[in-house]
This record gives structure tokens, sequence and C-alpha cells, in this order.
């Protein structure tokens, strides 16, 4: 396999900033971010991967068999629950702007400016 | 402020930047397969044997790694504010309905098919037992609260699904389930708290560890899981309410 | 015994939050204000003792009691050495100060208190935390509070756009670290920041670099270093007071402390050959944020957002002492994050009986409103003159010490760095107060986000000032003052930051449980060119004030109109769009990166 799991992570990272820079729908900007955040789900994952490894859980498989990293998988877990909450917390921000202002479109509800 | 168009081309120069410093770095990072750590190697051998759970990885997120955790959990337990704090019913705020012609509003507007209605109804009790299963065997196989939990809240949603939308109000606005959330979040710190009753440092294991494969077994793994699952179910199910109350002050208010 | 006390300024405020939310529908709103100032006040007690046991050696705490194997760190840890105790302890101080005023808020449903309890507690957690990923996660929680906490005023379009464009910028920030994080993974095979150490030996390559770029980049878009910046105006034009008490005083100074925990406990043996290339780049950011924070700073007549200016420019001036990488600068650095957190803290605090009592925040309406007060244009005079860092300030004693570090590396230029932060910032807030307590000159041009008004935040509005507003901002000003008397300061100082930046001994402590005592360090001599630079900046600032209030009357209105109206590039920079900011946040990265590349390799 060699690099194409790092390339893979690198070319949604910058697909998923792309989407945040050129969006004009504040809802596509937040999916935008969670796409950024899986590239860094793949990046993790793929450091974790032993060639020929299972799952590291040895409920039916002797201690000592071959599996992939536990601690990128934990992290992960840890990185899914923070990615989920951020973004509830950002599109209910939005849908209290479509509701404020009746737009979503970040052009439109600029109010701060310098 | 840029032209949507100017902006897209700017990023572009700068893309190809970022994506020949990746290039440059994921260069030097071993083979897929190939790269070794003595922190995963150590646990994939020793976690069972120290800690008799047979799923190292919630081993890791609950015991090795448990402060983590609970800086996750609480990461969820605030959001979970901050979503209440936005759609909070402000002071002067245009009136609103009343409940009960909110509810006839939902009424007319999703009317369920029997189809779906009895799927959905026979959906909950499945999907109740199976949250219940998963976040209490996370120290075995797969799963554990964070998993079980959001099996749970989506078991409330979907009763909302099959057009039991009282139920659903009745059973997710009720302050049990905001005491639920802050007792699972507080419970696993008071989890942690009570090694110290044992003279041990925060979030030791100190409980008997039983037998590997056993359900009742990692001392506290099992506990903190359940604590877990306790605050993720309380947290989705009030974030859906939250939601779902405010798309509906939002369709009725027009 | 003083060991048990290690988790507990992170786990009693986690507990504080999550019973305040459990009772919150049964018991009145005051209950919900007791519980976090008494968690806030725990939390100073705790910090303070904790500090005071670091004076030997620092205290390790491994959770779980999982301790490390050999070479292997299994568990988690923290870490309490002077330098990080010191900072949280300011962070517990600033935040009992906030819950005092925050008595005077108008009721949130106490949703308020369990949000700031928990931006407490992951603060501590932040500074103590011994792990690369915990540190991540502290990071997180502070953000995640930080936006919720911008939230609490819904009702305008305005605290919206500003929380969203702080959540998305920042929550980009984050996945740069996560990256950064997860390529020191795959080179070390650790989390712990001591193992990290120990195994990051040899020369770094493009991994080692490209990991520490993202890293830090992240790190600094919390810090509001120029270009990652954009997002800090908004966010504090729109937080509740109490709240922008804690951005401006630590969240953003926790940043640039970030990027000294990764060069000193991690990176330092690999990077320390690209020394003189890394200070270039570092100690330039650092120069170019001071200068853009420095002028818009003075370009500004929202009150809120002038102050949040002035932290992107004190921000930057911190970045350079960090960005020496030495040793010797970390003291300095040290005492201008205290004596500017106390300073800023107590500005935004006075910004707050501002909004209270003549209900406006922008210059122009405000001019002359304030003509009946006393006592707050004291405070303001006395905050501008603290930032000016005049002597008697904390923040001149840093400052001393870190331009002193700065000249055995061909640095000393960045003295004038300084006076000219000093000398924008404090004249910007001196102008403000000769406008608005004394109604001095013309009223003050209008742009934009001066006419951005912000609702009423407070119960009783217009009333006379609150004790329970006025004495923390008092006290928190008084502070920055009075520490400057205590004696051997600098030496203290100076000793914690020469053993933060020992990492041969962090690792032997943390890994080895070996406790080494540090000798004490002798102070250099204070300069005396130093005190005077300070009292020189301070009375530009004071001239530079007067100046621009009363520009009509004076030859050089044509200058002072254009500096006082603002850089237009500067200005429509700062265009509210986060996809704007995101795209900067990208440019900043490849071009930081492309130094990288060029100067390091």
């Amino acid at each position: 396999m060699g690099h194409f799991m790092y390339g893979v992570a690198a070319w949604v990272f910058l697909w998923g900033l792309y989407g945040i820079v050129s969006s004009r729908n504040l809802v596509h900007q937040c999916v935008s971010l969670a796409i950024l955040q899986t590239s860094t789900y793949v990046l993790l994952l793929g450091i974790g991967y032993r060639t020929g490894g299972t799952a590291p859980v040895f409920a039916d498989i002797p201690v000592g068999t071959l599996v992939v990293d536990p601690i990128v998988q934990s992290l992960m877990l840890t990185d899914v629950v923070v990615e989920v909450t951020v973004l509830a917390l950002l599109i209910a921000m939005v849908v209290k702007a479509n509701e404020l202002a009746g737009t979503v479109d970040p052009e439109e509800l600029r109010v701060l400016t310098g | 402020m840029i032209r949507a168009w100017l902006r897209s081309w700017l990023f572009l120069p700068a893309a190809i930047g970022m994506a020949g410093l990746l290039w440059w770095a994921y260069r030097a990072l071993p083979q897929v397969g190939d790269s070794r750590s003595l922190y995963g190697d150590y646990i994939a051998t020793n976690a069972v044997g120290e800690r008799h759970a047979t799923d190292t990885v919630n081993a890791v997120t609950y015991d090795y790694r448990g402060i983590d955790t609970l800086g996750e959990e609480f990461i969820l337990f605030a959001s979970v504010i901050g979503v209440l704090l936005l759609f909070r019913r402000q002071p002067g705020h245009p009136a609103d309905t009343s409940e009960a012609h909110e509810d006839e509003q939902i009424e007319e507007t999703i009317p369920p098919t029997d189809t779906i209605r009895v799927t959905m109804q026979g959906m909950v009790a499945v999907m109740v037992v199976f949250g219940m299963y998963i976040a209490s065997h996370g120290q075995l196989t797969p799963g554990g609260g964070f998993q079980g939990g959001v099996i749970l809240a989506t078991a409330a949603l979907v009763v909302y699904l099959g057009g039991r939308v009282d139920t659903f109000k009745r059973a997710v606005s009720h302050p049990l389930t905001e005491i639920a959330e802050a007792l699972g979040a507080g419970g696993y710190a008071l989890i942690g708290a009570s090694a110290f009753i044992v003279g041990a440092a925060f979030l030791t294991n100190w409980l008997p560890l039983g037998q590997t494969g056993q359900l009742i077994s990692s001392g506290t793994i099992l506990l903190i899981s359940l604590a877990v699952g306790l605050e993720v179910t309380g947290g989705f199910a009030l974030l859906m309410h939250a939601y779902l109350e405010e798309v509906i002050k939002q369709e009725g208010g027009e | 015994m003083i060991r048990a006390l290690v988790p507990l300024p992170v786990v009693v405020p986690m507990i504080a939050a999550a019973l305040v939310s459990a009772i919150r529908p049964f018991v009145p709103r005051w209950t919900a204000a007791a519980l976090f100032t008494l968690g806030a006040a725990f939390n100073v007690w705790c910090t303070a003792m904790l500090f005071a046991a670091t004076t030997h050696a620092p205290l390790v705490y491994w959770f779980g009691n999982w301790w490390p194997r050999g070479i292997l760190a299994v568990g988690e840890c923290f870490v309490i050495a002077p330098l990080p105790a010191l900072v949280a302890l300011l962070v517990s101080t600033l935040t009992l100060f906030a819950s005092i005023q925050s008595w005077q808020l108008k009721p949130a449903a106490s949703h308020l208190e369990p949000l700031m309890l928990l931006f407490m507690a992951a603060m501590c957690g932040f500074v103590y935390a011994g792990d690369l990923f915990n540190l991540f996660v502290w990071f997180e929680l502070m953000s995640a509070s930080a936006f919720a906490l911008c939230g609490l005023k819904t009702a305008e379009p305005a605290p919206l756009q500003g929380a969203f464009n702080f959540g998305l910028t920042n929550s980009v920030g984050a996945f740069f670290i996560i990256t950064g994080l997860a390529l020191v993974y795959a080179r070390t095979g650790a989390l712990n920041m001591a193992q990290i150490g120990a195994t990051l030996t040899a020369k770094a390559d493009s991994l080692v670099l490209v990991s520490f770029l993202l890293m830090t980049v992240g790190y600094m878009v919390k810090g509001a270093i120029v270009p990652f910046h954009l997002w800090l105006a908004d966010a504090h034009a729109v937080a509740p007071t109490p709240v922008c008490v804690l951005f401006s005083g630590v969240m953003v100074e926790l940043g640039i402390y970030a990027v000294a925990r990764l060069y000193w406990a991690m990176f330092e043996g690999s990077l320390a050959t690209y020394g003189d290339g890394l200070r270039a780049i570092y100690v330039s950011l650092g120069t170019v944020t001071a200068i853009v924070g420095g002028l818009m700073c003075f370009a500004e007549h929202h009150l809120k957002r002038l102050l949040a200016y002035s932290t992107i420019c004190h921000a930057g001036l911190m970045l350079i002492a960090v960005g020496l990488f030495d040793s010797a600068a970390l003291g300095g650095f040290l005492l201008y994050v205290v004596g500017h957190g106390l300073v800023k803290g107590g500005l935004f605090a006075s910004a707050g009986i501002v909004l209270h009592r003549l209900q406006f925040v922008g210059e122009p309406k405000l001019h002359g409103r304030g003509r009946g007060l006393v006592w707050t244009p004291v405070l303001f005079m006395a905050g501008a003159a603290g930032l000016a860092a005049v002597p008697g300030f904390l923040l001149e004693t840093g400052e001393s010490m870190m331009i002193r570090a700065a000249t055995p590396f061909h640095f000393g230029w960045i003295r004038w760095i300084f006076f000219f932060g000093s000398v924008s910032t404090g004249a910007a807030i001196l102008r403000f107060s000769f406008r608005t307590f004394f109604g001095w000159g013309a009223p003050s041009p209008a742009d934009a986000a001066s006419r951005v008004d912000e609702k009423q935040e407070t119960v009783e509005e217009g009333r006379k000032v609150p004790a329970c507003m006025f004495v923390p901002a008092a006290l928190m000003i008084g502070l920055a003052a009075m520490l400057t008397f205590i004696p051997s300061l600098s030496e203290v100082a100076d000793s914690a930051g020469h053993r933060f930046a020992d990492r041969p001994a962090y690792i032997a402590t943390v890994m080895h449980g070996a406790a080494l005592e540090m000798s004490q360090f002798q102070a250099l001599p204070s300069q005396g060119g130093g005190t005077i630079r300070s009292t020189l900046a301070g009375a530009a600032a004071v001239l530079l004030a007067l100046a621009t209030v009363w520009r009509r009357q004076s030859h050089l209105s044509g200058v002072l109109e254009h500096l006082e109206c603002g850089v237009p590039v500067l200005r429509h920079w700062q265009s509210g769009h986060a996809g704007d900011y995101v795209l900067w946040l990208t440019v900043g990265t490849t071009v930081i990166g492309g130094c990288f590349v060029l100067l390091l390799h």
C-alpha cells in the first residue's frame, strides 16, 4: 500500500479546507469542517495499521496475536466525540443565525467588520 | 472582503503549498503497515493481563488514558450547555404558541404511515436493549459507553419519528434528563475521586478486576463506561430535543 | 500530602460544574453564582499551595497509578513546575475576579456558571499537562467552553457571527494540531512529553519540522498571531465582559505558552541546531503581530475591539520572547504574562463598568458621557500605564528581562518593537479615557465597527457602579503594580524560566522520579536604560493621546487623522467572513512552511 493512505488523508484535508474557504453557505462550511476532521482520522489509522494485524480485541484470539495499534484507535474515539460536539454547537449557531437574519450566506451575514 | 472567486483563486497557491508541505512530511513516514510503536505494543501485550479487559481499546480509553476521556466527556457536556444556551427562550421573544398548539401542528405536518409507525415502535425496544448491551460490554468487545449512549439516544429519536411526539417530548424535556446527564458527567469524576479512599491516585482502577471475559470484570472500567453511557444518552437526547424545538418554533412562528 | 492536591484544580471545578447543572432547575440563581465563586476561590488556594510546593522540585503526578515502565510512559501525568504553576494561579485568580463581576450579569438560566468552571478547569489542566494528547484535550475543552460562552448573547446576529468565526477558525487550528500530533506519534511511538523529548534527539528531518510547524500554527491560532488573529476581535466584541476578562487575560496567552512548552519539553533536542533560523521566523511573526496589533488598536473606536487588538499586540510581544528559544527569555515572559493578564483583565472589567453605567461601548457615542465618574477614569488610566509598561508595573519588569535576553542574539532592536507596542496601546486607551471621561476634543471618527452597539448585559443598568464590578477591576490593576515590589521577583521568575527550559532535568524527573535541585540563578543587574525607555514610552503614550484628541488644534492633524482611521488594508482584512479567515490561515501556514524549508534545509 505504500503511502497511499497518507495521500488520501492529505487530499481530504485540502478539500475540506477548500470547502470552508469557498463556501456560500454556513451549513456547508460546517460540513467541510467535518470533512477536514476525517482526514485526521485516516492519518491516525494509517499510522496505527500493522500489516497482517487484526482488531486489538482479545475476546476470541489469544494474547500475543499481531494486532493493530490500540492507542491510535482510542485517540480517534476521543477525536470523533470532540468533533461531533463542536459541530453541534456550530450548527446551532447557524440555525439561530438563520432565525435572526433570515440567511445562511456568510457574505450577507457580515455585521462585524474591521 | 474578498470576492468569492478571488478567494478561491488565492486559495490555489496556498493549497499547493500545503500539499507540498504535507507530501514533504508524509514522505518520511514509514510505509502504511510498517510503523512500530512501543506504547501500542505494550498495551497489546499487557492490557489483558493487567486489567482483565479483552477490549484493549476501551482499556486504554477508560483506564490507561482515563483522564483524556474525562476531559472529552466534559467537552460534550459543555457543548450541550452551549446549545441549550443558544436556543433558550429570550425574554421579550415574539409570543410562542402554546404547547398543545405546537403538538397539533406537528401531528398535522408529519402524519406517519402505519408502516412507519409500527416499524419504529418495534425498533425502539430492540434499540434500547442493544444500546444497553453495547454500553455494558465495553470491556469485552468493541463498544462502550459512548457508542451505547448514542444508540440509546437514537432510540429516543426513533420514538419521535414514529409519530409519538408527545411521548418524546415528555421523556426528554423532563428535568430528569438533565440530571441524568449531569450525573453521568459528575459520576465519572466521582468514580475517579473514589480512588482517594484507598489512597491511590485519581482514576486508579481499584475495584476487584474479576475474571477476564466475564461481564462484571475490569473494575472501574465497567462503571465508567456506564456513567459515560448515561451522560451521552442524556446529552444527545437534550440536543435533539433542543434542535427539534427550535425548528418547530421557527416554522410555527412564521 | 501536597501531592494529593495536584488533580484538584481540574477535578473539583468539573464536579462543581456538573453539580450546578444538576440542581439548576431547583435552586435560586444566587446558589449557582455562589458555587461558581466558591469553586474559583478553592482553585486559587489550591494552585497557590501547589506553586509554593514547587520551589525545590517539580511535582509529578501519574493518573491511575500508572508509573512509567522504564523508558515507556504507560499512563498520563501532570507535571507541576514553577512556571506552569504560576500561570495556573493566574488563571484561577482571574476567574475569581470574573466570577465576582458576573454576579451583576443578567441571568442566563444559570448556564454561565458551569461553563466558566469548566473553562477554568480546562486552562489549569492545560498548563499542568505532561502528555501531548492530554494537552490537546484540555485545549479542546477550553475552546468548547469558550465557543459556548460566546453565544450567551443570542438575541442579535452580531454575537452569532463572532462566535461562529471564533468556533470555525479555532477548530481548523485544532485539526492542524492533531495532524502534527499524529506525525510525532508516528516517529516516536509515544505521547508523553518527556518520553518524546528523550526520543527526539536526532537532527530534525522534514517529518519533525512539519509536525512542529503544524502544532505551533494550531496553538498560534489560539494565540492570535498574525495572520491567524482575525477571529479575536470578533469574539471579544460579542462575549460578555467577565468572559472577555478570561479570553484576553489568559486564554490567548496559553497559545503562546504552548509554543514554548512544545519546544522546550519535546523538540529542543532535534531543533536546537536550527536555532538561528527558527529564531528568525518566530521573532518575525511576533514582530509583525505586534505592529499590526498596535496599528489596529489605535485605529479602533469600539472599546472591546480596541482592547482585543491590544491583546494581539501584546501576544506578538510575548511570541518574540518565546521565539528567541532561549531559557533566559522565559523569566521575562512569565512576568509579562502575569502582568498583562492582570492589567488586561482589569481593563475589560472596567469596560464592563462603562457598558453598565454609560450603556455604550463605541467611542463616538460615549464622548463626554463619562464626566460624572471619578474612579473609573483612574482605573482606565492606570491600566493604560500598565500596558505601556511604565516602571512600577509588572509588565515593565518582564519587558526589560526579555529585551536583555534578546541582546546576545543581535535582536536588541526588539526594544523598539516593545516601545511601539507600549505607546500605541497605551495611547489608544488614554485617548478613549480623555474623550469619554473628560470630554476633551471633538468626538472621535465613527467606523463600521464602533457603530455596532452592545445590548445591556447587566441588571439595573445605568445606576451607580456596584462594588462587585468595581472592586475586581481595581484589585486586578492594583495587583499588577503591587507585585512588582515583591523582593527578588526577577530571580524567582528567572529560575522558573530556566527550570522550564531544562529538558534533561525534566525527563529525569518525570520518567525516573529523580528530584534534582536547581540552583538559584543570579539576576543580571538591571539596565538603567530600560527604565528610562519605559518612562519615555509612558510619556509618549500620553502625548500621542493628547495630540490625537486635540488634533484639530495641532499641526499634525492630517497625520493623526490617518493614524486614527487606520491602515485601510488592515481594516479590510478584518472582513468578518469565516472563509477569508481560513484562507489566511492556510496562506500563513504555507508561508511559514516555506520559510521552514528555505531556512532550515
